[in-house]
């Protein structure tokens, strides 16, 4: 049990960017993820932490101790690899039983051996134990990774993409799975993944990375909902957020009228809206809204006007492409049991307490209504 | 379709049965005529091809000289280059697939190109160092310039077998507790096994066969294959004799090859660490 | 532009045990957009290959536009076919590129170049056409692989997995211009895919095969509402379907073992389940409802699952070795530990034989050889109930 610290982390690798001034805190049995698309320092993260990687400047605490000078095996972390890294010459319970018949973690055979067969038991991997790695499924090598993580009991979990190679269902499954043992095992994660809704899903904290930068950290809720750049915002969400200019035009104390997608616009805002649109230094500011907050009418009272560019049904929801009035697309997700014809003329709107207001100069948050989170 | 197929499928079998007997016996008929020729009496050498005496003479002869001195000199010269090769061989193998550093590319190439030039170009130089240095007629000097044979052998194909462990799992046994030796020893070297036995094997081939380098740079300390220079005499050739000498010869390879051959197999096939 | 027929297609590769396409019947109507959908080693690609001319047939007919094509080679079948790879020729600009079959096929200079900047203008890559394709981003070179492919205006345009290498942000949006692309233009389309979403979003019908064979061939809607059998219900829908097995317990009434959850069987119920004493029973998790209260015939249960995802929510209740997921509109109510009510309506329910894994049909249904008028099938698929 401990918590993390890490302060300005800085790793290239040749001129190539691994991270820069990465500063991070995780809690004592926090779970935090780490998300960013592929290249974005999120592994070097990882190995830093562990001690397989040496950072160029910056320094890592893990409980009270400093552990930059410490050899991997010294730091007392257990690492679960995108590739598993499973000893292909070992069955299962040697690869479980490995690190607990080394040297750092030696314990006496009954004990090694109730634990492998505890953790087998909990990850349904009892019945493989003699198997070879060869002879196993990719979600039994998953389990059997994992596996060989928990039997150590360390103060911190390191996880780079561990359900990355599973077929879709396997991976739902198994991502439940792992939501629930968390419960049973407290101890402190930092779980690296590409994927939005395994970050949001798993943790506590998301920490949004990208070309080794940190961009924002905070609960899942925060950085869907209220986005520190309009690059986060773009992250998260299939399909991507709808991202407008728009030019204000009169703005009064509950209303403000813009002229966006070519069309007049107006919706009510609230006082904290109208202050911070106030500090903006000119007319011009950036919205952004999520696919599943257009509200696609029919019935003469909605401000926007398009065409149906194309309709794709999706099972329970349908994404569609409108092309306004100013040209520029925008995507609705709609219910599933409705459909478009292509070309046909719709009218839409977006409530405003969806909207999120970003800085069209730096592109950084701005403000977004507190009536949100799905609690209207 | 799959009914059509079979008696077609039956013959390609036995086609393919056919073609691999063609060649083991191309392969095989070298050695058959060599022991043919050491048990025939040197009377009958020229004059039968399958008819004749039967005779252990030829061998009698050859295991009463000093012939076997000279086997046991090209063992230990050998089996010597080999450890030396291993020793050597097996962490520059690792650091040339794992490591990123300058020129790595260059150094990999020039150990390679030892093999490049005929040993019949250097042997006059390095006659000359090894006469300066001492080293002529020693065991050690063989044992040393035999690593230009073995070395580069072993480096490049353990190498090989280095870069397909993902060092994800060297990082794994590292964070399960383990000191990096204790990592190369227990988890990498028994995943290059079948290289490391398979690169061995061939290296103590190719040792063993070595013929310019001790004809030229030893003369106390031959081996058996430059021994078998004398049975050509000046007057007459004993084919018997130097058919014996040279199924003596090719019995430690055949021992070995065929105790190991288990590991040569997958060994040569590469690829036989993938988790 | 012309119909798709293809007829007991069969392509079983030497040393192979089972065949890699199995009888596959298929009527691709012209102008149709259709997917061939399934996991990895399902045979899909080696139809493509097939229809395309790139492998041989063991057996069976292709008919591109009621000509046989078997024997024909790929060139002059019609045919336009997007690698996956992309497979466009490096030393070559991007304009020889898409002009490189035309030419070979010996078309006059001016009709070449006209047909050459129609498609780029079509698939917006003018401005990439004095180009090398070493230089263009992937979702660039597929738009270059695509108006290859179509520039020959083939009778039958073939995509495989074309979206499969891009980021997910460019594969949304060349999904949605393919959609639209094949509004306008009524290509007969065949592509060839993994992912359930884009065949979903893409094709008029779906062809869902598993272990080469053909396991159903229906519109989306569908083929996501009324799976077939066991397979297709639980490849198509993220999160997957909860599927569960139940025993018929003795008053008529269908229990869900390690959970509370049991149905009073209805006359129509009954119907499917004829005899059977135990059955697969699955529901998607959107038709699952979590209340906090308790209303006639729901069940308790202790929340150990919440998932907030921002446009929706999922909700997971554990009943021993059964985990039942459901997803329900955003909400901040659900945490673990919580105990609440589950309830489903049984019109949601999907009802598959126990062993065959086949869904339960009344009778009436009868799975019909696929003829070239495959159309009277999407009606024949009953709903369970009703």
């Amino acid at each position: 049990m401990a918590s993390i610290q890490l302060s300005g982390l800085t790793k290239f690798y040749g001129k190539r960017r691994g991270v820069e001034e990465v500063s991070l805190e995780v809690g004592d049995q926090e779970f935090l993820t780490v998300f960013g698309p592929a290249g974005a320092g999120k592994t070097t993260t990882l190995n830093l932490i562990a001690g397989i990687v040496t950072p160029d400047r910056g320094s890592i605490r893990i409980g009270d101790k400093i552990v930059d000078a410490l050899e991997p095996a010294d730091r007392n972390v257990a690492m679960v690899f995108e590739s598993y890294a499973l000893y292909p010459q070992f069955t299962v319970y040697q690869n479980m039983a490995f690190p607990l018949r080394s040297p750092k973690h030696r314990l006496p055979a009954a004990e090694v051996d109730q634990r492998v067969r505890h953790f087998a038991t909990m990850l349904k991997i009892d019945h493989l134990l003699d198997r070879q790695i060869q002879a196993l499924s990719n979600g039994q090598r998953q389990r059997t990774a994992l596996g060989r993580a928990l039997v150590r009991r360390p103060d911190v979990f390191l996880m780079d993409e561990p359900l990355s190679h599973l077929d879709a269902k396997l991976r739902h499954s198994m991502r439940a799975e792992l939501k629930e043992m968390r419960g049973q095992l407290g101890t402190t994660t930092i779980y690296v993944t590409h994927d939005y809704l395994e970050a949001m899903s798993l943790g506590d904290r998301v920490a949004v990375i990208n070309q080794g930068r940190i961009l924002q950290v905070g609960t899942p809720g925060e950085v869907y909902f209220r986005p520190a750049t309009v690059e986060v915002a773009q992250l998260f969400g299939d399909p991507e957020i709808n991202l407008i200019e728009a030019k204000i035009r009169n703005r009064q104390s509950t209303s403000v009228r813009v002229e966006a997608l070519g069309e007049d616009w107006s919706f009510s805002i609230t006082p904290e809206i109208g202050s911070a649109l106030d500090k903006l230094p000119g007319d011009n500011v950036q919205l952004g809204f999520r696919p599943a907050d257009v509200t696609v009418g029919v019935n003469g009272n909605s401000s926007l006007h398009g065409v149906v560019y194309s309709f794709e049904p999706l099972g329970t929801k349908s994404v569609l492409t409108i092309d306004s009035v100013a040209g520029q697309r925008v995507r609705a997700l709609v219910d599933g049991h409705k459909t478009f014809q292509v070309d046909r003329r719709i009218e839409f709107t977006v409530p405003s307490v969806s909207l999120i207001f970003f800085d069209p100069e730096s592109t950084r948050y701005l403000v977004r209504s507190t009536r949100t989170e799905g609690d209207d | 379709m799959i009914q059509s197929r079979s008696p077609l499928a039956k013959i390609g079998k036995g086609l393919q049965i056919l073609l691999l007997l063609a060649y083991a016996v191309f392969a095989l008929f070298p050695l058959l005529w060599m022991f043919i020729m050491s048990i025939k009496p040197d009377s009958q050498m020229l004059t039968t091809t399958f008819i004749f005496t039967p005779t252990l003479e030829n061998y009698a002869t050859v295991l009463h000289s000093d012939y076997m001195q000279f086997f046991f000199n090209n063992l230990i010269v050998s089996v010597a280059a080999v450890l030396v090769s291993l020793v050597v061989g097996v962490p520059a193998a690792y650091a040339l697939a794992r490591f990123q550093f300058k020129g790595k590319e260059d150094i990999a190439f020039t150990i390679l190109s030892f093999r490049f030039a005929p040993e019949i170009l250097v042997i006059l130089p390095l006659y000359l160092i090894y006469q300066r240095l001492g080293l002529y007629d020693t065991y050690f000097g063989l044992i040393w310039v035999y690593q230009l044979i073995t070395l580069p052998l072993l480096i490049w194909i353990l190498r090989g077998f280095f870069e397909d462990i993902s060092p994800d799992i060297e990082a794994a046994a590292q964070l399960d507790g383990y000191t990096w030796w204790q990592v190369f020893l227990r988890v990498l070297l028994p995943l290059v096994k079948p290289g490391l036995v398979a690169a061995g094997l061939l290296c103590f081939i190719f040792a063993w066969n070595s013929f310019t380098f001790p004809l030229l740079l030893s003369n106390n300390v031959q081996t058996s294959t430059v021994i078998a220079l004398r049975y050509l005499a000046s007057d007459t050739v004993h084919y018997g004799q130097v058919a014996a000498a040279a199924a003596i010869s090719a019995l430690p390879e055949v021992i070995l090859a065929l105790l190991i051959q288990k590991h040569l197999v997958r060994g040569l096939s590469f690829g036989a660490v993938k988790g | 532009m012309a119909e798709l027929i293809l007829k007991a297609l069969t392509k079983v590769y030497a040393q192979a045990q089972l065949p890699a396409v199995d009888q596959l019947n298929l009527a691709v109507r012209d102008g149709e957009f259709i997917a061939l959908l399934g996991p990895s080693g399902c045979g899909k690609s080696t139809t493509l290959r097939m229809v395309a001319g790139l492998e041989s047939v063991t057996s069976g007919e292709i008919r591109i536009g009621n000509k046989l094509v078997n024997g024909l080679h790929p060139k002059d079948r019609g045919v336009g076919l997007a690698f996956e790879n992309y497979a466009l020729y490096p030393p070559l600009k991007v304009r020889d590129n898409l002009a490189f079959n035309l030419r070979a096929h010996g078309l006059a200079a001016k009709e070449i170049n006209r047909r050459v900047d129609e498609i780029a203008r079509t698939l917006q890559i003018q401005e990439l056409l004095d180009l090398k394709p070493v230089g263009l981003s992937s979702g660039q070179k597929q738009r270059v692989n695509m108006a290859r492919a179509m520039v020959r205006r083939p009778s039958v345009l073939l995509l495989d997995e074309p979206l499969s290498h891009l980021d997910a942000r460019l594969r949304v949006e060349l999904r949605t211009e393919i959609k639209r692309l094949h509004a306008e233009q009524r290509f007969t389309t065949v592509i060839v895919t993994h992912d359930q979403l884009e065949a979903m979003a893409l094709a008029d019908r779906i062809a869902v095969m598993n272990e080469g064979v053909l396991q159903q061939f229906d519109t989306p809607l569908e083929v996501f509402n009324h799976p077939a059998n066991e397979f297709v219900a639980g490849f198509l829908g993220e999160p997957p379907m909860n599927i569960f097995r139940s025993v018929v317990a003795d008053a008529g009434r269908l229990v869900i073992p390690d959970t509370d959850f049991t149905l009073p069987v209805t006359p129509a119920v009954q119907k499917l389940v004829g005899s059977r004493k135990e059955l697969k029973l699955g529901i998607r998790p959107w038709g699952i409802r979590v209340s906090q209260t308790q209303t006639t015939g729901s069940v308790p249960g202790v929340v150990t699952v919440v998932e907030d995802l921002g446009d929706e929510t999922r909700v997971g209740v554990r009943y021993g070795e059964v985990l039942i997921m459901s997803s329900i509109p955003v909400t901040r109510r659900y945490r673990p530990g919580l105990s609440v009510f589950l309830s489903f309506n049984e019109e949601d329910l999907n009802l598959f034989d126990s062993t065959t894994g086949e869904r339960l049909s009344d009778g009436s249904y009868a799975p019909a050889p696929v003829t070239n008028d495959t159309a009277q099938k999407s009606k024949v698929q009953a709903p369970v109930t009703r």
